[in-house]
């Protein structure tokens, strides 16, 4: 198996390529830390992306998406698959080797609160990797910062300033400033508006698509929220207890929902509509723990159109035309 | 703008002299003994379950007075369901907060205005109560019995080391003390059973952290109907759940609104939520009420520029649009309030009126009010 | 009014910053800490005794100079002691007078007067004044051994909670055994090997200090790593991760100083206990050794003499008080430090 993924080869056109990924957590261990028992976080996901385009990847709580993103990062070692960078296989990287691809990739996380480091100013959170990486000579390194937080939306005045004085949605900023900073070429954005305020999260939302064109940005757009996936995504990743269910460009994925755990996740979004009454597919039952997932097509507890194979068979996740992937016993009649 | 915003040493003595002041004379309005008539009042209307009425709920920080209320007046019509939405820091918490006296003290407290709640005893006869001007030691005529509450977190909201069962029994024992051990079981299970719960037994005997979330909010709704109160306030119910365990939420929720004999107070950040479950919704900003009316009007006729905003930088799966529409600026901290229209500096349709005071409520329709100087001058001349 | 919004669409990424955001003044970080210090009364008296205590023991011998701290009073006087007795022998009385001559050099067990303001002790040296440098011994002594136990224990705490696993695990098990181990019976051991071994005796408190850092740094090591390890799940230690900076940028730039709070507290309540440590090995003639002063050595003097544990309080008393006082003090001024500088840990 390990062999066998050795050999697959990027296609030289694809910024990031990720092929059967899997992370497992061990949860319980003998005395000799040989592993009993292990939550399968991410099962099995592989896609690709070009530069400059955005992959939403929704789910809910549970589904892996969070693990999916820090594992792309290396910040978890995958347990077993291969991610391609730019055309290298930076799966069994070192972490000293990984320390010159950091610059290229680069992460913003949901909680502005938290991701900031509570004891430094603006300016020190955001000359620090600019001075560890060298990216410009250290006499220029504040004049870069300052150009960095105008870029972001930030006041120049910020510079002497603590996190604490700032608001969720200035905090994000200043987190995208920090990520920003060293030039990536891929930024995986973890949630990055679910903590804000409406108001606030349109602006972040058109900061992130104005930067991707200035800067010429990659991005992963982790978000339970489609509707602000399908605004800024080109392709969408469905997740559903650790596995892709689905993937496709937003068009095909919106126009045509091939899983039923898509269909169902789109009608749930309550409409701003008072007089649009709409027909709503209401999943029963809660999503299960995914340290003990169902067996078969682990969506079988709460689908609605459940067959007897569902709850045996594992279904393979195919393409179904124009890369628009799927993972369902029921598109195969 | 200088480097540092911060307040000096003199200031900020000044402001806990201040304080200590204040809360001392609430605190001990708060713990005063009353005679049931100084609280008794009128409705204006008889047709409401609650009225609010000019309500202003401050903290004293040591930074300052955080008016999070800052005059707030709505009504809750019987029988219906009133959305009240707003970003974080609005003061929608801590206006249903208030309702249920709630407000942590010594910080928090009900500075002014009154909150008449219309109760039912128990012979059927309706009583009128003030509840800004209850003492807190007969609060509990009103608490949890003829007004419940929902809250956000169903993880934190239930108590860890008892059975789903034995806190469901609490409930009933309380309000009905004559109530017998089989008679509290059965009524709970009924309860368990009105929330869509499959098999209640087993949910009767189950300790909290054996549930998931969906599981707990449907519990926290039950103990909330068990009392059969006149109110239910449902604080965020569905922020913390998944979209699809969110979306079967709703659905009991609009099941029970038919049920039930009672009103819901609904509060939500999500203009989706309120546009399926509210009838009336009021908007809310930096403390104070901007916008209010039946959820027809709010969603077809937005008047308030900020209402029109926050429904147009939310991205819906229809919209096809390059960029999104968005408030600049941030959502203001409500401490040294001027007193102009708050949403001045964020708004894109500004006029020189803007720079006088606050606006006032202006009715548009029986329904439908609106505090902005955009239409001050419509109702003057028409 | 729908028309006219769409015209003005505001430029959506630029964060005006609204006056209405602005007109709020926080308190900065640094006066919320004075300020939930100071709310405390009893912060304040820990903070009165331990300035107080610094003052008596520095300043204290600068101004007050009429005795040094081993400078016997000798100006005590020849004594004439006179008895009469009386004998009956067949009926006839006779008185015998004796008169013996005592010549005293030293002014020993004076009570209080105006030229020794606490007395002296039974060799003569003026109380007052050795209470003034046994403070500077003992404060020197604690601060000393706080420092280096802090040192060693941030170090050790920092790279086991940083980089886990083996290096946790040897660093933790190191710490189980030095816990173990029973700190007085080896002090003991110690200063019997430091006598054998001729060293001076002004030195050998540090030598012993030296000794109680080293069995005393794991409570600062178990607390340094319990924070990391919390602290490594935030995210923005995450973030670090992601920009790939180097382990000891992590541990020092990052973790250290946020642990801060709980370990300057951790250092107040420490030195309350160093300064009992040093308290009893001076007391047990293990540590500072006549002829010079320590707190501990002043309450000795009761254990060569019942009398003086009787009868001439002013001897050891004042000794005893200062312990407490400093102890106390410190005790107070931790609790307060954690009150202001960690509010979460309140309660």
């Amino acid at each position: 198996m390990a062999e066998e993924q050795k050999n697959v080869t990027p296609a030289s056109d694809n910024l990031l390529e990720v092929h059967n990924l899997r992370k497992c957590f061990p949860l319980k261990k003998t005395i000799t830390g040989k592993v009993t028992r292990e939550l399968i976080a991410v099962d099995d996901v592989s896609f690709s992306l070009k530069a400059g385009e955005t992959l939403g990847i929704v789910g809910e709580s549970g589904c892996g998406k969070t693990t999916l993103g820090r594992a792309i990062l290396k910040l978890h070692q995958p347990t077993s698959g291969r991610i391609f960078f730019e055309g290298q296989d930076i799966t069994d990287y070192t972490s000293s080797q990984m320390r010159e691809i950091r610059k290229k990739m680069q992460i913003i996380f949901q909680d502005p609160y938290s991701s900031l480091p509570p004891r430094s100013t603006v300016g020190g959170i955001l000359s620090e990797p600019v001075e560890v990486h060298n990216i410009v000579p250290k006499d220029q390194v504040k004049e870069y910062v300052l150009d960095l937080m105008d870029k972001c939306g930030l006041r120049s005045y910020y510079y002497e300033r603590y996190p604490h004085e700032f608001s969720g949605g200035q905090r994000q900023r200043i987190c995208i400033a920090r990520a920003l900073s060293v030039n990536p070429k891929l930024v995986i954005c973890d949630e990055p508006v679910s903590a804000l305020d409406v108001s606030i999260q349109a602006q972040i939302i058109n900061l992130l698509k104005r930067l991707q064109q200035e800067m010429d940005l990659t991005y992963v757009f982790i978000s339970h929220d489609l509707s602000v996936v399908k605004f800024i995504s080109d392709k969408i990743g469905v997740m559903y207890l650790g596995s892709m269910v689905e993937f496709g460009t937003k068009e095909d994925i919106f126009a045509n929902p091939l899983h039923p755990y898509t269909q169902a996740l789109f009608s749930a979004i309550p409409y701003p509509d008072p007089d649009v009454k709409m027909n709503r597919i209401i999943l029963s039952g809660d999503i299960p723990s995914p340290a003990n997932p169902p067996k078969g097509c682990r969506f079988h507890t709460r689908c609605p159109h459940a067959k007897e194979i569902c709850k045996e068979v594992t279904p393979e996740y195919k393409d179904y035309g124009n890369g628009h992937c799927a993972a369902c016993h029921l598109l195969n009649e | 703008m200088s480097k540092t915003n911060h307040l000096s040493g003199k200031e900020v003595r000044a402001i806990a002299k201040e304080n200590k002041k204040i809360i001392k004379k609430l605190e001990a309005y708060k713990n005063r003994k009353a005679p049931e008539s100084e609280y008794l009042t009128e409705m204006k209307d008889d047709s409401n379950i609650l009225e609010i009425d000019d309500l202003h709920t401050y903290f004293f920080t040591e930074q300052g007075v955080v008016k999070a209320v800052n005059g707030v007046s709505f009504n809750i019509p019987k029988h219906a369901t009133v959305g009240v939405v707003g970003e974080s820091g609005c003061g929608k918490s801590v206006t249903s907060m208030s309702v249920m006296r709630l407000i942590q003290g010594p910080a928090g407290q009900i500075y002014s205005g009154s909150i008449r709640f219309n109760a039912k005893e128990a012979d059927g006869t309706e009583k009128v109560y003030d509840v800004a001007k209850m003492p807190m030691r007969d609060i509990h005529k009103i608490r949890g019995n003829q007004i419940a509450m929902i809250f956000q977190e169903p993880m934190t909201s239930l108590n860890p080391v008892f059975t789903i069962g034995q806190q469901l029994d609490e409930v009933t024992f309380i309000n009905n003390p004559k109530a017998t051990k089989e008679t509290a079981k059965a009524r709970s299970i009924e309860m368990l059973n009105l929330v869509g719960i499959a098999i209640p037994e087993r949910v009767y005997n189950s300790f909290p952290h054996e549930l998931s979330g969906g599981m707990r909010q449907r519990v926290m709704i039950s103990m909330a109907l068990a009392a059969d109160p006149r109110l239910i306030i449902a604080d965020e119910p569905t922020t913390a759940l998944d979209v699809t365990i969110q979306a079967q939420i709703l659905d009991l929720l609009r099941d029970l609104k038919e049920k039930i004999d009672g009103s819901i107070m609904l509060i939500t950040h999500d203009l989706g939520i309120i546009a399926e479950m509210a009838d009336y919704v009021v908007v809310m900003y930096a403390g104070r009420v901007i916008e209010q009316g039946t959820v027809q009007e709010i969603f077809h006729n937005p008047m308030h520029p900020y209402t029109i905003g926050l429904q147009k930088s939310k991205p819906t799966l229809d919209s096809d649009s390059d960029t999104l529409f968005n408030i600049p600026g941030n959502v203001p901290n409500p401490i040294n309030m001027p007193n102009y229209c708050y949403f001045r500096e964020r708004c894109s349709s500004c006029t020189k009126k803007c720079a006088g005071e606050y606006p006032g409520m202006i009715q548009v329709s029986p329904t439908h009010y609106v505090a902005c100087h955009l239409y001050g001058e419509e109702q003057n001349n028409g | 009014m729908e028309e006219q919004l769409k015209n003005n669409i505001p430029e959506g990424t630029e964060d005006t910053d609204t006056p209405l955001d602005q007109n709020v003044r926080l308190m900065s970080p640094t006066r919320m800490v004075v300020r939930r210090f100071f709310r405390s009364r009893l912060s304040i008296i820990g903070l009165i005794m331990i300035v107080g205590l610094f003052l008596f023991s520095f300043v204290g011998p600068l101004i007050y100079t009429q005795w040094g701290e081993i400078e016997l009073d000798e100006s005590g006087k020849t004594e004439y002691a006179t008895a009469e007795t009386t004998y009956t022998v067949n009926g006839v009385e006779y008185t015998l007078h004796q008169t013996t001559e005592k010549s005293l050099k030293d002014n020993f067990l004076a009570p209080p007067s105006a030229e020794h303001i606490l007395g002296t002790d039974n060799e003569g040296y003026d109380i007052f004044v050795r209470l003034m440098y046994g403070g500077r011994i003992s404060l020197i002594v604690s601060f000393i051994a706080v420092f280096l136990i802090t040192i060693l224990g941030v170090f050790m705490g920092g790279i086991a909670g940083f980089f886990g696993g083996v290096v946790d695990n040897v660093i933790m098990r190191v710490c189980d055994v030095l816990i173990c181990l029973p700190g007085i019976p080896i002090l003991l051991i110690i200063s019997t090997i430091l006598d054998a071994s001729g060293i001076d005796a002004k030195y050998r408190i540090y030598l012993l200090m030296i000794y109680l850092t080293f069995i005393s740094w794991p409570g600062t090591a178990r607390l340094v790593r319990g924070q990391i390890l919390s602290l490594r799940e935030q995210e923005y230690m995450v973030a670090a991760e992601a920009m790939g900076y180097s382990a000891p940028r992590k541990i020092f730039k990052h973790l250290v100083p946020n642990v801060m709070p709980q370990l300057i507290v951790q250092m107040s309540l420490s030195l309350g206990s160093m300064i009992l440590y040093e308290a009893t090995l001076s007391y047990l003639n293990l540590g500072v050794k006549a002829p010079y002063a320590a707190w501990g050595t002043m309450i000795n003097i009761i254990s060569t003499n019942q009398d003086i544990l009787q009868n001439h309080l002013n001897v050891w008393v004042p000794a005893g008080i200062c312990i407490v006082i400093a102890v106390l003090g410190f005790n107070f001024v931790g609790d307060g430090l954690r009150d202001a500088l960690d509010p979460k840990a309140r309660r």
